[in-house]
C-alpha cells in the first residue's frame, strides 16, 4: 500500500513539473499581452493605450512575477478553476469551455475503444484458431496495413468511401444535437466515422497482440484437455482460451488511450468536431495559453492515470506467472477469485513486496 | 572484442524447447518482404535527394491544357480547360487544381517529409542513445536525473507539445524536425538505458574493466556496438513515426511553410470538393506515405525479430 501512495505522489510531482514547464514556456516564448489586447499592446507612446495596457496587466495579473503567477494559477487549478481566457473579453472562462467540449471528446474516445476492442477480439480469435493458414496470413497483412496507415490518411479514405461515394454517413458535422438517435443529426451517427478512424488503427494493434497471446495459450495442456472432454471448439476459443489471453491486451488498452487522445486532435480537426482536440488547436493558433495549459494538464493527467492503472495491472499480471507457478500463482489466481479474496491476497502481496524491496 | 558472441556448443540443444528459447532454432532470415521494403525506402530516398536533377516535371509549373472552343461570337479560339486533370500518360498521378503535376509534387514533397524523418531519428539516436547509455552505465544520481527527464518527456502529450512549440517559434524545417526529435529522445533513451544495464553485467565488459580499460573506451568500444543494434531497429520506427507526426502537424496547418510535404498535399486534396471531383490529389500522396511508413515499420519489425530485441514494457521507474 505504501508503494501505491509513493507512486501517486510521484505522479503529482510529475504533473507539477509538466505544468511548470508548459506555463514557463508559454509565458517566455509567447506574448500574453499581445493576445489579449491585440496591436494596442505595442503602442507604449500613447498615454491612452498605456492606461489600457496597465489595466489589462492588472486584470490578468501580468504585472506580477512569473513564479507568483504560476502559484496563483496552480492554486486555482487545484480547486477546479482553470482561469480566464487570454482573449479580448476573456469569456467564456476556461472551465466552461472545457465542460462544453470534454463530453464530445469522451464520447468519441469511448466509441473508438468499443469499436477497437469489438473488432479485435473476434478478429484475433479467428486468426489464432487457424494460425498460419491463409486466413491468418491475410489478416496479419491487413492488420499490419492498418497499423501503418496514419490517422489522417485513414480519415480521408473513410470519408471518401462512406460519406462521398456511398453517401451513407453525413459529411457535415454539427455535434450540437443529442447523442442518442439514428438520424444524421445525432452525434452517435456523426461520430461513427471519426470513431472508426481511431478504432480501426486500435483494432489492428490489439489484434496483433491478442493473436500472439492466443496462439501461446492454445498450446497449453488445458486447451487440449477441454477439447478432449468434448467442449465445443467455439466454447474453447471464447471461454477457455480468451480469458487468460486478455491480460496483456488490457495493459495495452490503457496505454493506447493516451495515443488515441493524440489521434483525436487530428481526427476532430478533420471532421470538425468541436471537442477538446479542436479546442487545443484553436487555442494554440490564437496563443490562448490558459486553454492550452488546461488541456495539456487534462491529457497528461489522463495519460498518467491510465499508465498507472496499466502498471498496477501489469504488476498483477506478471508474465512470469505462466512459467514460475510456485511464487506467483496466488497473484495470478486473485484475478479470478471473488473481491474479498482478492483484497485479502492483495494484503499478502503488499507485504511480500515490502519485504523484498 | 567489439560484438558479443558466446561460444557455446549448441548441437545438443537443437530441436529442443531450449533451442527455441535462446533463439537458435530455425535459422532466421530477414525474408523477401524486408528486401522489398528496403528497396522502396532506398528508391524513395534517392528520388527525393535527386529530385532537382531528375528529368521530372517542375512541381510548381502550371501545365494548363487548352482546347479549341467557340467563344460568344462563334469563332474558334484556344481556351484553357479547367483543371484538375485526371490521371493520364502526361500526368501519371494527375494534376491539382492549379494544373501542377502531382507525381513531381509528391516526389518533391518526399524531400521534406523524409528530411524530417531522418533528422528526427538522428537526433533521437544521438541524444537519446548517449543519455540512455550514460544513465545505464553510471547509474546513481545521473541515472535518476536522466530517467526523471525521460519520464516527464514521455508523460507529455507529444502532439500538443509539438503544435505548441511550432506555433510559438516558427515553421521551418529545422524547428519542426528538432521538436519531433526531442519527442524521440525519451523512447530511444529508455531502450539504450535498458540495454546498457543488461550489457554492463556481461563478462566481456567486466573483463575490460578488470583489464583497466578507461570508462570512455568501455562505453564506446564495448557497449556502443551492442546497444547500437537494438537502437537501429527502433530508429526505423522513429523515422516512420516522425513522418506521420509531420503529416499530422500539416493537417493541423502547422507544418513547414511554403514547400509542400506529403501531409500538406493530402490536406489540400481532402476538402469535399476535391475528394468528390478529383480524389487523385489526395490519394497519390496517401499511397506514397502509406508505402513508406509500412516499409519502415516492416523493416523495423523484421530486424527486431532477427536480432531478438525485446520490447520493454517497463513503465515503473
Amino acid at each position: 500500500m505504501r508503494r501505491a501512495i509513493k507512486r501517486l505522489l510521484g505522479l503529482g510531482l510529475l504533473l507539477t513539473v509538466i505544468s511548470m514547464v508548459t506555463f514557463a514556456a508559454m509565458n517566455i516564448l509567447g506574448d500574453p499581452l499581445f493576445n489579449i489586447l491585440g496591436p494596442i499592446a505595442g503602442d507604449v507612446d500613447n498615454p491612452e493605450s498605456v492606461k489600457i495596457i496597465e489595466e489589462a496587466k492588472e486584470q490578468y495579473y501580468l504585472d506580477k512575477s512569473l513564479p507568483e503567477r504560476y502559484a496563483r494559477w496552480a492554486g486555482d487549478f487545484v480547486t477546479g478553476d482553470f482561469g480566464v481566457r487570454f482573449s479580448a473579453t476573456g469569456q467564456p472562462p476556461v472551465t466552461d469551455l472545457i465542460k462544453e467540449r470534454f463530453p464530445r471528446t469522451l464520447q468519441l474516445m469511448i466509441m473508438a475503444q468499443l469499436i477497437a476492442v469489438g473488432l479485435a477480439i473476434p478478429w484475433a480469435v479467428t486468426a489464432a484458431s487457424r494460425a498460419n493458414s491463409k486466413t491468418d496470413k491475410t489478416s496479419t497483412v491487413t492488420a499490419f496495413a492498418f497499423v501503418s496507415l496514419p490517422n489522417f490518411a485513414l480519415a480521408v479514405i473513410l470519408f471518401y468511401v462512406f460519406s462521398i461515394r456511398l453517401d451513407w454517413l453525413p459529411d457535415v458535422y454539427t455535434a450540437t444535437d443529442p447523442f442518442w438517435g439514428f438520424t444524421h443529426n445525432h452525434r452517435l451517427i456523426q461520430n461513427l466515422l471519426p470513431a472508426l478512424t481511431l478504432g480501426l488503427g486500435g483494432a489492428a494493434a490489439y489484434q496483433r497482440l491478442l493473436r500472439t497471446d492466443l496462439i501461446t495459450t492454445l498450446q497449453e495442456d488445458f486447451i487440449l484437455m477441454a477439447r478432449s472432454k468434448g467442449v465445443s471448439r467455439r466454447k474453447v476459443l471464447y471461454k477457455h482460451a480468451l480469458r487468460p489471453s486478455l491480460f496483456s491486451l488490457i495493459t495495452v488498452l490503457a496505454i493506447n488511450i493516451s495515443y488515441m487522445i493524440g489521434g483525436a486532435l487530428v481526427v476532430e480537426t478533420f471532421f470538425r468536431i468541436p471537442g477538446l482536440g479542436t479546442a487545443v488547436v484553436e487555442a494554440v493558433l490564437r496563443e490562448d495559453f490558459p486553454v492550452v495549459l488546461a488541456i495539456v494538464m487534462i491529457v497528461a493527467t489522463a495519460f498518467m492515470v491510465f499508465n498507472y492503472l496499466a502498471d498496477l495491472l501489469y504488476g498483477v499480471i506478471d508474465p512470469r506467472v505462466r512459467t514460475n507457478e510456485k511464487e506467483s500463482t496466488p497473484i495470478f489466481r486473485s484475478l479470478w477469485k471473488s473481491q474479498t479474496n482478492l483484497e485479502a491476497e492483495e494484503k499478502i502481496n503488499d507485504e511480500t513486496v515490502e519485504v523484498s524491496s | 572484442m567489439t560484438t558479443h558472441e558466446e561460444e557455446i556448443d549448441y548441437a545438443p540443444l537443437l530441436g529442443s524447447d531450449d533451442a527455441l528459447a535462446i533463439g537458435l532454432a530455425p535459422k532466421k532470415k530477414l525474408g523477401l518482404g524486408f528486401w522489398i521494403s528496403a528497396f522502396w525506402v532506398v528508391l524513395i530516398t534517392l528520388l527525393a535527394v535527386l529530385a532537382p536533377i531528375l528529368p521530372i516535371k517542375d512541381p510548381s509549373e502550371n501545365y494548363v491544357v487548352t482546347e479549341k472552343a467557340e467563344n460568344l461570337r462563334g469563332d474558334l479560339v484556344e481556351k484553357p480547360v479547367q483543371p484538375p486533370y485526371s490521371l493520364s500518360g502526361k500526368h501519371l498521378l494527375g494534376t491539382d487544381k492549379d494544373a501542377r503535376d502531382m507525381l513531381s509534387r509528391t516526389i518533391f514533397g518526399a524531400r521534406i517529409s523524409l528530411a524530417v524523418g531522418f533528422i528526427t531519428a538522428i537526433l533521437g539516436l544521438a541524444i537519446g542513445g548517449a543519455l540512455g547509455m550514460l544513465a545505464g552505465y553510471f547509474k546513481g544520481w545521473l541515472d535518476k536525473i536522466i530517467s526523471a527527464f525521460f519520464l516527464v518527456s514521455l508523460s507529455f502529450p507529444g502532439l500538443i507539445l509539438a503544435i505548441l512549440v511550432v506555433s510559438l517559434l516558427d515553421r521551418s524545417l529545422w524547428t519542426i524536425s528538432i521538436t519531433i526529435g526531442m519527442l524521440a529522445i525519451a523512447p530511444v533513451g529508455r531502450l539504450a538505458r535498458a540495454q546498457t544495464i543488461t550489457f554492463a553485467e556481461r563478462e566481456f565488459v567486466i573483463a575490460a574493466e578488470t583489464l583497466g580499460a578507461k570508462r570512455s573506451r568501455i562505453i564506446l568500444r564495448e557497449m556502443l556496438p551492442n546497444v547500437l543494434i537494438p537502437m537501429a531497429t527502433l530508429s526505423m520506427l522513429v523515422v516512420a513515426i516522425a513522418i506521420v507526426a509531420e503529416g499530422a502537424l500539416a493537417f493541423l496547418g502547422l507544418s513547414v511553410q511554403q514547400t509542400a510535404t506529403w501531409g500538406k498535399l493530402i490536406l489540400t486534396g481532402s476538402d469535399m470538393n476535391s475528394l468528390e471531383n478529383a480524389p487523385w490529389i489526395a490519394f497519390g500522396p496517401i499511397i506514397f506515405l502509406f508505402f513508406t511508413v509500412a516499409a519502415l515499420n516492416y523493416m523495423s519489425d523484421r530486424l527486431r525479430d532477427y536480432f531478438d530485441v525485446r520490447e520493454i514494457y517497463d513503465l515503473s521507474d
